[in-house]
């Protein structure tokens, strides 16, 4: 085997660590990207008895984003099993007693039903911050493109930029500027 | 005692000291609209209450020239305007984020509703907390309950133009 297709081999067998920031990103949405790369369906050399998924990172889960009311609307089930051991939790209430569950959650239902699950959330590194141990950071060669674009606050801009934006309505002549 | 002829008599004539004399005394609250110009001609002098140009006179987009007269300057440019697009919308608000009034920012009856759903997305979203009253939460993140937590707004559930 020359060189170069040994360096091929190493390439296409090697578990590849993706890291993706979360900040201002769906959940939902980022779980469909995620889960892909877990179980490595974006490789040309996948099949379900091929063990050959990726590792991803995700850091800032502490500050996805929901879509409209969805902070309130969405609520997680669970039973302990005895009568009258339903409980609902509201998606803020999780978000605030853990910060990684939303996410979490979201990855697991992507993937499929079945014991293989726990092998491929095993893959999956949640953490609420920019603080990553050092041990898995030095294992990142990929990132993961974010879904959505983080949006600016006005705060971010500078009084020179908002001055110079170009102005779409101007005051009428007496207008007293409040 | 004064009556009320007499006393808007001397105010009258104290303004017109004031004007003359070039002194900073007001009789009536200051909007600073007009400056007052004086011009010597001879023996004539010529007092000019001028209209100031507005600061957004400089930075004013030119719009395109359409055929339809009575289309707002929104519809003439035919932006797809987001909620994050803050630099937009700040342009319609008061320093304490109320809308402006249709009389002001002079929109159609569907692009100023358009722009002030806009507005409330943008608010909820924690984009513009600087612009809100006084004595309101700036800090998003200070929020009570859900309101705490980053969101965002879908604007193609909006009703269309």
């Amino acid at each position: 085997m020359s060189a170069y297709e040994r360096v091929k081999q190493w390439n296409t067998f090697a578990r590849i660590w993706h890291i993706y920031d979360a900040k201002w990103q769906n959940p939902f949405d980022s779980a469909k990207v995620i889960s892909k790369h877990i179980q490595g369906l974006h490789k040309p050399i996948y099949h379900p008895l091929n063990n050959c998924g990726d590792h991803v990172i995700v850091f800032n889960s502490r500050h996805i984003a929901l879509p409209g009311y969805e902070w309130k609307k969405r609520a997680y089930f669970h039973h302990t099993g005895y009568p009258g051991g339903a409980s609902w939790t509201l998606a803020w209430q999780l978000h605030e007693i853990n910060p990684t569950l939303v996410m979490q959650k979201a990855v697991k239902w992507e993937l499929p039903r079945g014991l293989s699950k726990f092998g491929l959330m095993a893959r999956l590194h949640i953490f609420p911050d920019e603080e990553i141990p050092e041990e898995l950071l030095k294992n990142v060669t990929s990132q993961l493109r974010q879904l959505r674009p983080v949006p600016r606050t006005l705060d971010s801009y500078s009084d020179k930029e908002i001055e110079e934006f170009p102005k779409v309505m101007d005051y009428p002549n007496d207008y007293i500027l409040k | 005692m004064m009556n009320i002829h007499g006393l808007t008599k001397t105010l009258a004539s104290r303004s017109f000291q004031s004007v003359s004399v070039g002194r900073n005394i007001h009789v009536t609250a200051t909007s600073f609209l007009k400056q007052i110009v004086e011009q010597k001609q001879g023996k004539t002098l010529t007092i000019e209450a001028v209209y100031q140009p507005s600061p957004r006179s400089s930075t004013l987009i030119k719009l395109p020239e359409v055929e339809d007269k009575e289309c707002c300057s929104l519809c003439k440019l035919d932006l797809p305007i987001k909620h994050t697009d803050v630099l937009i919308l700040s342009q319609f608000l008061r320093s304490d984020g109320c809308m402006l009034s249709r009389r002001v920012t002079k929109l159609c009856s569907k692009q100023q509703m358009r722009m002030s759903n806009l507005v409330s997305m943008a608010q909820k979203a924690g984009l513009m907390s600087k612009l809100n009253p006084r004595n309101s939460k700036k800090n998003p993140k200070l929020r009570y309950g859900e309101k705490k937590f980053n969101n965002y707004w879908d604007e193609s559930l909006m009703r269309p133009l």
